[in-house]
């Protein structure tokens, strides 16, 4: 499910089958020097979200990125947002991201976290594999929460 | 001089009915044309779509084949990649959709080790027979949807997505 009217819809008279929301934190950096990975790792976890979704369109809602920059990281309330997703039902709140600094909140929080990959070099058919071989890193992660 | 001399009546008569009637014809052509467009329009290239699956490479046992195509959303045209689950059965061949029929998950064939040979839904065990007939019992309430399929210089085409109708 996207976070759009019509899955929303479905979210709510499906409750018991939608438990799960993966949230996307992406780290966006703007200085001249690492503009460039930044976006590219955007690009990167966007694309995979989107893939997981389709997998997993009748279990998990993809929400929104939560973007933060290196000024704005301390505003991200994490945890709270954690138990506002858990208020409305999402039995498993996932957070998904690039930015290694989140592996040390593992113990509060499930992330997973996926060293970037350019994807913008590739060619299509490459970029699906690497995207399949991604979603086959996550897949355990989900189904052990789930099973 | 000609002996049948046309009176003022006449004249008129006649400018008026050609004048009328091309001024009826100006209104009339449009409207017909209209109306009838819609048997004119010349259908867009066939409704198929190729993919890269060889016909005499495909077997018993369904592989995943993917096809893509341009999908136009208001002003953002994408390129949309799909997957179909694609075997022979007896002398045809058969294309299944993987979209889940009951919350649209992508379904895997033979993944769950307890129940081989059949279509797996990992997203709340839903499971679907090699013909894409749901198991009773698991969530979902139909079978799954296949495509047309069709052939072109050994390669497979697939086309429009059907409704199963397995009782």
């Amino acid at each position: 499910m996207f976070f759009n009217g019509n899955d929303v819809q479905q979210f709510q008279t499906q409750k018991d089958f939608i438990d799960t929301a993966l949230v996307p934190l992406l780290f966006l950096e703007f200085d001249d020097a690492r503009i460039r990975q930044s976006s590219s790792a955007t690009d990167f976890l966007m694309s995979l979200t989107a893939f997981v979704e389709q997998q997993f369109k009748g279990r998990l809602m993809l929400v929104p990125p939560f973007s933060y920059t290196n000024q704005t990281k301390d505003g991200l309330a994490v945890n709270l947002l954690k138990e506002e997703l858990q208020s409305t039902g999402f039995k498993y709140v996932i957070f998904i991201t690039t930015d290694h600094t989140w592996t040390s909140h593992s113990e509060q929080l499930d992330v997973i976290w996926l060293p970037p990959i350019p994807l913008e070099s590739m060619d299509k058919g490459v970029k699906k594999t690497v995207l399949e071989e991604q979603l086959k890193q996550i897949i355990p992660v989900l189904t052990s929460k789930w099973y | 001089m000609s002996n049948n001399r046309v009176s003022r009546r006449q004249f008129l008569n006649y400018t008026l009915t050609g004048v009328g009637g091309f001024m009826a014809a100006g209104i009339l052509m449009p409207m017909v044309r209209f109306a009838i467009d819609p048997a004119l329009q010349t259908k867009a290239e066939g409704d198929f779509v190729q993919t890269s699956q060889k016909v005499a490479d495909i077997t018993e046992e369904p592989v995943k084949v993917d096809f893509s195509y341009e999908q136009v959303d208001a002003w953002y045209t994408s390129e949309v990649t799909d997957t179909a689950w694609v075997y022979k059965s007896g002398d045809s061949i058969v294309a299944l959709s993987p979209v889940c029929k009951h919350l649209g998950c992508t379904v895997n064939w033979n993944s769950d080790t307890e129940h081989p040979n059949q279509f797996f839904c990992a997203c709340h065990g839903g499971r679907y027979e090699k013909t894409g007939k749901n198991v009773p019992g698991t969530p979902p309430l139909g079978p799954l949807d296949a495509y047309e399929v069709s052939e072109k210089d050994g390669f497979l085409l697939l086309g429009k997505k059907i409704a199963n109708n397995l009782a």
